[in-house]
């Protein structure tokens, strides 16, 4: 281990050093662009001639070799995390453009947090930013879309899988619905647990998604058109469960997770469906609520 | 300052540490494991299935949490929300100890989630003192340091990382964890004895040792935690096990995880290097199939140190 046996009254201070060198290994283009930059030479101006000022080489390396360890660590152990949040999007979009994609976005929404958990919670928002939008390009922007709606679907996985759930919680029962009086329902509300997510997408990724899982060795999935699709993700016994939605089971649930009554959800969903169907609605109704309460979605009828 | 052996702490014998792709196994098996490390933050803000499976295993196993976020180094504020965090999970699996690294891992509010090494000079020694005796008054409990594995030396460094070590150590009664393995990778990437190094620490500091695997680069040593413990670490664990009396020993394996049983016969060995034999074992043979197996794999990837760890989502 070299060191200089005598203090160095020339020595950059502690917090100049770790924001020199932090510059240095995050740069895009490597270390020696890192040492070159701006950001880098404001605070010690070593340049890609002078690292050693900074950092002793060994036997083998040198200065700059030796910091590319950890600049080629940076990336390549983010990228792979961001990955690891996106799995089906990064199976659709192959190793080499998704990478590309966690690239770009580590050098947008660098972590800033404790949590490697929360690594991915703004590769949504990036991919909008970033999202091509000319009308020349009407065919790369509905396959932008499409890709935007599958990562939104993933982080939500993501999410729910590590959140707050019912597990340990005490559910509304069937038997809790039977022993409600039918002059009551309609003024009762049900309060849904945070871990029941509810999403409408311009594109059914949910069975894309189901069906990229299924072909673990080959990627034979027909790219949807663009049909609107609503989502319940939730969890049960840790694991977590989608289900799709027809709309008006989607504008029935909103409405309850916001807070309304049943009466109010059952307005909602009715606005959606057409007259004729009117009847069968409060036939599906009921089946629907036993699905749900089934599936652990209500905390409990507050009167 | 005196502190007592171990800072107090018993002897847990052979640990591993735990990781998603056996919890299964452990859960189902309850393998005779003396104890296993956690990576604090990968439970720390758990609501779902990685607690609850801490939790049963809490249960039939004595924990160490073992942290990779601290950055005491850094000269950002620590984070107080964090360590309020750690403490209150250390507090509900009854954590025998918490540790974390001697590095810093971002700085400016960015946070590069590596362990990135620091000067080793009488300033960066001063700033590390006064933050961890706020971490050890917040926490309620003496912290456990582990040495880093690194790849970079500051020309501004005017002490070794072991005197380094030691007047922490001296001045603020917090406990180390002695990586064999980061000793030796640190030696080969900056030239120093390996020897040296384990018989200078302060042994009765020493509160647990880290075994791993590494990878040869030839110009340099990256711990990638993915290999058996090679001929030359074993030694030095010896070395340390014979100056320190024996500690809490854990074995690390963060990439291309063989199957449980296997990983438990890895760290198993050390009673025979102990005493002073040499083993072959199922992981040796398991490596092999591995090397075949990442043959064309990215390279960057293949050898980032210390590999990361987050959820792994389990999804119907």
């Amino acid at each position: 281990m070299k060191m200089n046996t005598e203090a160095k009254e020339t020595a950059p201070d502690l917090d100049r050093v770790q924001r020199w060198m932090q510059a240095v290994i995050t740069h895009p283009d490597g270390v020696l662009s890192g040492a070159d930059g701006e950001a880098a030479r404001a605070l010690i101006d070593a340049g890609r001639g002078n690292l050693e000022s900074v950092v002793t080489r060994s036997r083998s390396l040198d200065a700059a070799d030796r910091l590319a360890i950890y600049a080629n660590a940076y990336y390549a152990r983010l990228i792979e995390c961001v990955g690891d949040v996106y799995p089906v999007l990064k199976r659709i979009l192959g190793d080499e453009v998704f990478d590309s994609f966690a690239f770009d976005y580590l050098q947008t929404y660098p972590s800033k947090r404790y949590s490697l958990n929360l690594l991915g919670d703004s590769f949504v928002d990036f991919l909008r930013e970033t999202r091509p939008d000319s009308e020349d390009e009407q065919e790369q922007s509905d396959w932008a879309d499409l890709l935007i709606n599958l990562a939104i679907l993933e982080w939500i996985i993501y999410e729910v899988f590590d959140g707050p759930g019912t597990e340990k919680a005490a559910m509304l029962e069937m038997s809790d619905v039977e022993g409600i009086e039918a002059q009551q329902w309609l003024q009762i509300a049900l309060q849904t647990p945070p871990c029941l997510k509810l999403v409408a997408l311009a594109y059914p990724v949910n069975t894309m998604y189901t069906a990229v899982r299924a072909n673990e060795d080959e990627l034979e999935v027909a790219y949807p058109d663009a049909v609107v699709s609503y989502v319940a993700i939730s969890r049960r016994d840790y694991i977590v469960r989608r289900y799709d939605l027809t709309h008006p089971q989607y504008e029935l649930l909103q409405v309850l997770q916001a807070g309304g009554t049943i009466g109010a959800a059952l307005e909602a969903c009715m606005q959606v469906v057409p007259d004729e169907e009117l009847d069968q609605l409060l036939v599906d109704v009921q089946q629907w609520f036993s699905l749900w309460t089934a599936e652990r979605c209500f905390f409990q009828a507050i009167r | 300052m005196e502190v007592a052996k171990r800072l107090g702490h018993e002897n847990l014998g052979l640990g591993l540490g735990l990781r998603t792709p056996h919890f299964e196994y452990i859960l189902k098996n309850r393998p005779k494991v003396d104890w296993f490390e956690i990576i604090s933050e990968n439970f720390m803000d758990s609501q779902g299935r990685p607690r609850h499976v801490l939790d049963q295993i809490a249960e039939h196993y004595p924990l160490v949490m073992h942290g990779v976020s601290l950055s005491i180094g850094s000269t950002d504020a620590l984070n107080f929300d964090y360590l309020e965090k750690l403490k209150k999970l250390a507090l509900e699996i009854d954590a025998k100890w918490v540790s974390d690294h001697l590095c810093w891992t971002g700085v400016a509010g960015q946070n590069s989630h590596d362990l990135l090494p620091i000067p080793l000079t009488e300033e960066s020694l001063a700033h590390v003192i006064e933050r961890i005796d706020v971490v050890q008054d917040v926490m309620e409990r003496s912290f456990v340091f582990e040495n880093p594995s690194s790849y970079v030396g500051f020309t501004g460094s005017t002490m070794s990382e072991w005197e380094f070590l030691s007047r922490m150590t001296q001045a603020t009664g917090c406990g180390l964890l002695l990586d064999v393995n980061n000793v030796y990778v640190s030696a080969r990437n900056h030239d120093f004895d390996p020897e040296e190094y384990i018989r200078a620490i302060p042994h009765d500091r020493v509160v647990q040792f880290h075994l791993a695997g590494h990878t040869d680069c030839t110009t340099h040593l990256i711990d990638t935690h993915d290999h058996p413990i090679i001929a030359e670490v074993w030694a030095l664990y010896r070395l340390a096990h014979e100056l320190t009396g024996g500690v809490s020993t854990l074995l690390e394996w963060d990439a291309n995880i063989p199957p449980f049983e296997e990983l438990h016969a890895e760290v198993l060995k050390s009673k025979s290097y102990l005493r002073g034999e040499g083993v072959q074992g199922p992981v040796a043979e398991w490596e092999q199939e591995q090397a075949l197996k990442a043959e064309g794999k990215d390279k960057l990837v293949a050898v980032s140190p210390h590999p990361l760890h987050h959820s792994v989502v389990e999804v119907e």
